[in-house]
Formats: structure tokens, C-alpha cells, sequence
């Protein structure tokens, strides 16, 4: 039976806690001090079972809106058709048109004469986040092989939509690979990665991509599902490595619960995600594969030599700033040329030589107790040719979806994986990149100061003032 | 992004606390004519430092919601502030007592 470190139900429980802090505390200024910085748990403290609307201190509930309302003459409006983003409901249909016609005119000359803030790349963004989700654009979501197909949208013809070099008249971008790299990173960064990296498709690399694809002498890939075939043209690739958060705040409530909110929508994102990065990259003019969460290859993989974590005990990422709190690495292979990122050495592979902490508490055994890497695989679900810790996913699979709930044991007791607000774990990671003798006695203090204590299943959001949970679940050190 | 945020007050609150301490050490040290020396001098700007991440510690972990966090690292960090601050003390105290005693 795994050891499980439940909080022992004699000890005093989360909330209490924080009473007794805000009593004891109190008399000695911490309180004050630490409900100045932002304390959320006093917040708790202060709770109700039916919370009231928080509102800024300068604004007061009025029982009438402070615009006038005629509610006995109020007409009742159509509906969107009757906007005016629909040519029927102009007068003349032919102004509406006109105006676009100037808007594309316009459009056009401002990518053509590379204007800040509307240059081609400009552009690519705001398509890729404005149509990223394949909604409402007369396109299926992006077909996961090919990218994003964006149309114009067929509902009104809206003819404003051009996205690609070709129709603004223009060449592709063209940047240094570096400049690239950067431009990515930050269209990532806005689009909705915590952080990306870039891994150049080689004779090595390739064999992280998924056995079914294959590379022939075409100018562009091409997929036939029905034969399960999937094709690469045979030039300089970069595979796009792109990390796809998820809540850690949500972590300090159940599995369940953070299964049901952090975990999934994180897949979910990770594909819309996925889709504007196509679009984006088609906006600049370049080939775009891949793009959602299962189509391209092996994400732990990708993430280790895109430097963007170490491999660790569990079988998955740990990132140095995220933990091993990434729901997914999506990768999306393109022909924009990069400047590729390297592995990381942060001490964190050899930590998990003497931490274990995943193996211990896992509940169904999967994850491998032995202290040094090894060669091993060999099972259909695993691959061959990795120095690692192979865990036993039919365990963890049996247990996870064999009646029990879903589990991320493994993920919220990883001493990386903490909020980032108190210093000293800064300090702890110095150590464990430059001193790895301690590492045995920062395990020994992660468990006595509490870290990774399985929570309180009495304890759920639902309580919480609703402004005081973070936007999407992801806390600050999320993002 | 707001320039100057709620916790301003918070920083300029431990600025002044901090100021005031250091005045009051200043004054005490002054009014005793006493001199401290060099090992004084490190141990007294190492409590410092680790009186700061005592309490930024602190305050941090119940932020995560870390309590046991919390309240641990003010023993882990303050036993070694409070025996640093002790030598520190000792010391100043001896030479205190030797001077006096030769006045
Ligand atoms: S998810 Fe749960 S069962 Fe699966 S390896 Fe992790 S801790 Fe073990
Ligand atoms: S819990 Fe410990 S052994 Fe497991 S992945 Fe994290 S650091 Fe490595």
C-alpha cells in the first residue's frame, strides 16, 4: 500500500488556522502587515456561504442604473442580424460595402508599408486570436494535420478577412532566426503559452515525432487519415514547443476538483492555443503542422531538448519555474526558420535520484522507486533509448480510470511544484542546481514543513468570493 | 500595470520600521561611546538579512497556503536570528562591562 500523507483529521484544519493566525498574529503586526500584501486566506476567513458581490470600496449598489430608462416605451431589438455588421440592415447595402472596401484598401497599404502595429505580423496575430478558434469562420476547428483553414466567414461574406501574405500583396516575413524565435515567444506569450521553446528537426529529433509520420520530397505535407499517413516535406523543420499551464491554485483543493477545472481546461486552451499558433504562423507565410494536443509527437521529449524542463522520475516535464505543473508541451512543426533553445541542467533529474517523493505517494505504484535512471521500455507503451525512470502507466491508468478519481498525486507533491511568492524557494532551487549533497536534506524539509499534504476534500471554491479566484484558475506564478 | 500598488504602503511601513531600528541602534551604541567591530558588524547585517526572509517567508507561505510553511520558518530561521542577536549582544556587553569598569 503507498504511504499517503493525508492530513492527520486531529490536526487543525486549514481554516482554523488561519483564525487562530489572524487572532494570534494579530497582537504582533504580521497581520496587518501580511492583509496589506494581498492575504488571501483572510479573505477565506471572512467568507459566507452566499458571498456578496465584492465591489471596489468607492462604489455603492443603487437600485436604478444611473442611464435613464423608458422601460414602458423600450422596443425589444431584433438581434445581431440588425447590427450594423450586416449589410441587410444598411440602408444601402452598397456603404457597408463601400467602408469595407476602404478598410481593405487600407489594411492592405498599411502591412504593404510594414506600419507598426499593423505590419503583416501585426496582422497574423490578431487572426490568430481573433480566429484562432475556428468558430463562426465557416471552418471546422483547425484540422489538427494541416493547421488552422480559416475562410471568411460565410454567414454575412465578411471580406475583411485576408490572412495570408498572398493577399495583402506582399512576401512572407522575413526575420533572423533569432528574430523569429523572439517574435514567437512573445505572440506565444499573448496567445496563451507560459513559455516556448525551439527544437530544429533532425535526424535525432526526428524520432520524437510519432511513428506514423513520415517525410517525403513535397513542397508542402500532407495527410491521408483514412491510410493514417501523414507527410512532412523534406526541408528545414522546427518543431514549436509550447508550454500550456495549468491552475496550481486549483491544486490546493481536491483531485476531483482540480481535475474538473485545472487539468482539462488546460487541454481544451491547449488546442485553441494550438490553433491560433497555426494561424499565426500561415499569417507570416509558413507552413504550420500539428497544433493540437495528440496530433505531432512525444511532448516530454520536445520539452527536454527544447530546454524548457528536465526529464523526471514520474515520466514527465519539470520545468524550473512551473514544477511539473504543465498540463501539456504542444508541439507544432513549422518551416519558419528558428533560433533553436537548448537543454537545461538545473539539478533536477539528479534530485529526483534521491527525492522519490512522486513514487511514495503514488496510490497505484506506478512510478519507479529505483534511485538511479535506468535503461529500460520495451512495453508497447513505452519507447526504448532513454536513461530515465519508466513508470508503469497500465497502473496508473487502472487506478485512474477505474473508478477512483482522477489523480495528479504525482504532479502536486513534486517539490518543484509551488507557488512562487516566498523567496526561499528560489534559494532551494540555487541549491539543488549548485549543491546536490543537500538534496536529500531539502526533501527531508520539503515533507516537515508540509509541502504536498493531500487537501482538505471539505475545502472546494465554491465558497470563495468569486473575485478572489484568479481569472481561468491561473494564479500569478502560473503565468 | 499600475506604477505604484497597494503595497506600497507595506514597503514604506518596513522602511520606516527598518530606519527607526537602525537609528535606535545607532543612538544606543552612540550613548554607551561603544564601538562595534567587525564580527559584530557581519553577524548583526546576517540577522538582518535573515530576519527579512523570515518574514518574507512567513507571509509568502500563507499566501500559497503553506501555514505549517509559515510557522515553521520562523523557528528554522528565527533560532539562528535570535542566537546570531544573543552573540551579538554577549559581546557588545562584555567590552560594555570592561569599559565601565576601568572608568
Ligand atoms: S497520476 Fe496518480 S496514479 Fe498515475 S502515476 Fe501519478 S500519482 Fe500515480
Ligand atoms: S517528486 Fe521528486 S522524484 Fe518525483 S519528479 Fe518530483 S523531484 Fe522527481
Amino acid at each position: 500500500m503507498a504511504k499517503s500523507n493525508k492530513k492527520d483529521p486531529s490536526s487543525v484544519g486549514r481554516r482554523d488556522f488561519m483564525k487562530k493566525l489572524g487572532l494570534g498574529v494579530g497582537a504582533v503586526g504580521f497581520g496587518a502587515a501580511a492583509y496589506a500584501s494581498g492575504f488571501k486566506n483572510l479573505d477565506k476567513m471572512m467568507e459566507t456561504p452566499l458571498a456578496e458581490r465584492k465591489l471596489p470600496f468607492w462604489v455603492k449598489e443603487v437600485d436604478e442604473p444611473t442611464v435613464e430608462i423608458d422601460w414602458e416605451n423600450m422596443e425589444i431589438f431584433h438581434g445581431p442580424e440588425n447590427t450594423l455588421f450586416n449589410p441587410a440592415s444598411w440602408e444601402n447595402p452598397q456603404d457597408y460595402m463601400d467602408i469595407y472596401d476602404r478598410n481593405i484598401a487600407s489594411t492592405k497599404k498599411n502591412v504593404q508599408d510594414n506600419v507598426p502595429g499593423l505590419s503583416l505580423k501585426d496582422r497574423a496575430l490578431a487572426d490568430a486570436n481573433c480566429w484562432g478558434w475556428g468558430g463562426r469562420s465557416g471552418a471546422d476547428l483547425a484540422s489538427p494535420w494541416a493547421g488552422a483553414d480559416v475562410k471568411a466567414n460565410p454567414m454575412w461574406e465578411h471580406p475583411t478577412m485576408f490572412y495570408t501574405p498572398e493577399d495583402y500583396g506582399v512576401s512572407k516575413h522575413e526575420g533572423t532566426p533569432e528574430e523569429n524565435s523572439k517574435m514567437l515567444r512573445t505572440a506565444g506569450r499573448i496567445m496563451g503559452a507560459s513559455d516556448m521553446g525551439f527544437v530544429k528537426l533532425d535526424e535525432k529529433t526526428k524520432k520524437l515525432l510519432w511513428g506514423k509520420i513520415t517525410f517525403e520530397d513535397v513542397e508542402k505535407g500532407y495527410a491521408e487519415p483514412e491510410k493514417n499517413k501523414y507527410v512532412l516535406p523534406n526541408k528545414e523543420l522546427w518543431a514549436v514547443c509550447s508550454v500550456i499551464p495549468q491552475s496550481l491554485w486549483m491544486q490546493q483543493y481536491s483531485e476531483r476538483m482540480s481535475w474538473a477545472s485545472s487539468n482539462t481546461m488546460s487541454y481544451s486552451r491547449a488546442n485553441i492555443y494550438g490553433n491560433r499558433l497555426s494561424v499565426f504562423l500561415r499569417g507570416l507565410g509558413y507552413q504550420a503542422y500539428g497544433g493540437d494536443t495528440e496530433s505531432m509527437g512525444r511532448s516530454v521529449g520536445f520539452g527536454v531538448m527544447a530546454g524548457l524542463g528536465e526529464y523526471g522520475r514520474a515520466g514527465i516535464l519539470i520545468s524550473p519555474k512551473y514544477g511539473t505543473d504543465i498540463r501539456t508541451v504542444l508541439i507544432t512543426i513549422t518551416d519558419l526558420p528558428l533560433a533553436v533553445t537548448k537543454p537545461i541542467d538545473a539539478g533536477i533529474t539528479k534530485f529526483c535520484e534521491t527525492c522519490k517523493k512522486c513514487g511514495e505517494m503514488c496510490p497505484s505504484g506506478a512510478i519507479s522507486m529505483e534511485e538511479k535512471p535506468f535503461w529500460g521500455g520495451g512495453e508497447a507503451y513505452q519507447a526504448k533509448g532513454i536513461k530515465g525512470w519508466y513508470m508503469d502507466a497500465k497502473k496508473c491508468y487502472s487506478f485512474m480510470l477505474g473508478g477512483e478519481p482522477d489523480c495528479s498525486r504525482c504532479q502536486t507533491v513534486c517539490p518543484f511544484t509551488k507557488f512562487d511568492d516566498a523567496v526561499i524557494h528560489d534559494l532551494i532551487k540555487l541549491s539543488i542546481g549548485s549543491a546536490p549533497l543537500l538534496n536529500s536534506a531539502i526533501r527531508k524539509m520539503d515533507d516537515i514543513f508540509g509541502y504536498g499534504e493531500e487537501p482538505d476534500l471539505n475545502e472546494t471554491p465554491w465558497d470563495l468570493d468569486p473575485m478572489d479566484i484568479p481569472l481561468y484558475g491561473l494564479d500569478k506564478s502560473r503565468s | 500595470m499600475k506604477l505604484i500598488t497597494w503595497n506600497w504602503f507595506w514597503y514604506v511601513l518596513v522602511g520606516f520600521l527598518m530606519g527607526g531600528g537602525a537609528v535606535m541602534i545607532w543612538h544606543i551604541l552612540k550613548n554607551m561611546k561603544l564601538k562595534m567591530v567587525w564580527f559584530e558588524w557581519i553577524l548583526l547585517i546576517l540577522c538582518f538579512f535573515t530576519f527579512m526572509l523570515m518574514s518574507q517567508t512567513f507571509i509568502a507561505s500563507f499566501q500559497e497556503y503553506e501555514p505549517r510553511a509559515a510557522w515553521l520558518s520562523l523557528v528554522f530561521m528565527g533560532i539562528p536570528i535570535l542566537l546570531m542577536a544573543v552573540v551579538v549582544y554577549r559581546s557588545i556587553n562584555k567590552r560594555y562591562s570592561k569599559i565601565k569598569a576601568l572608568s
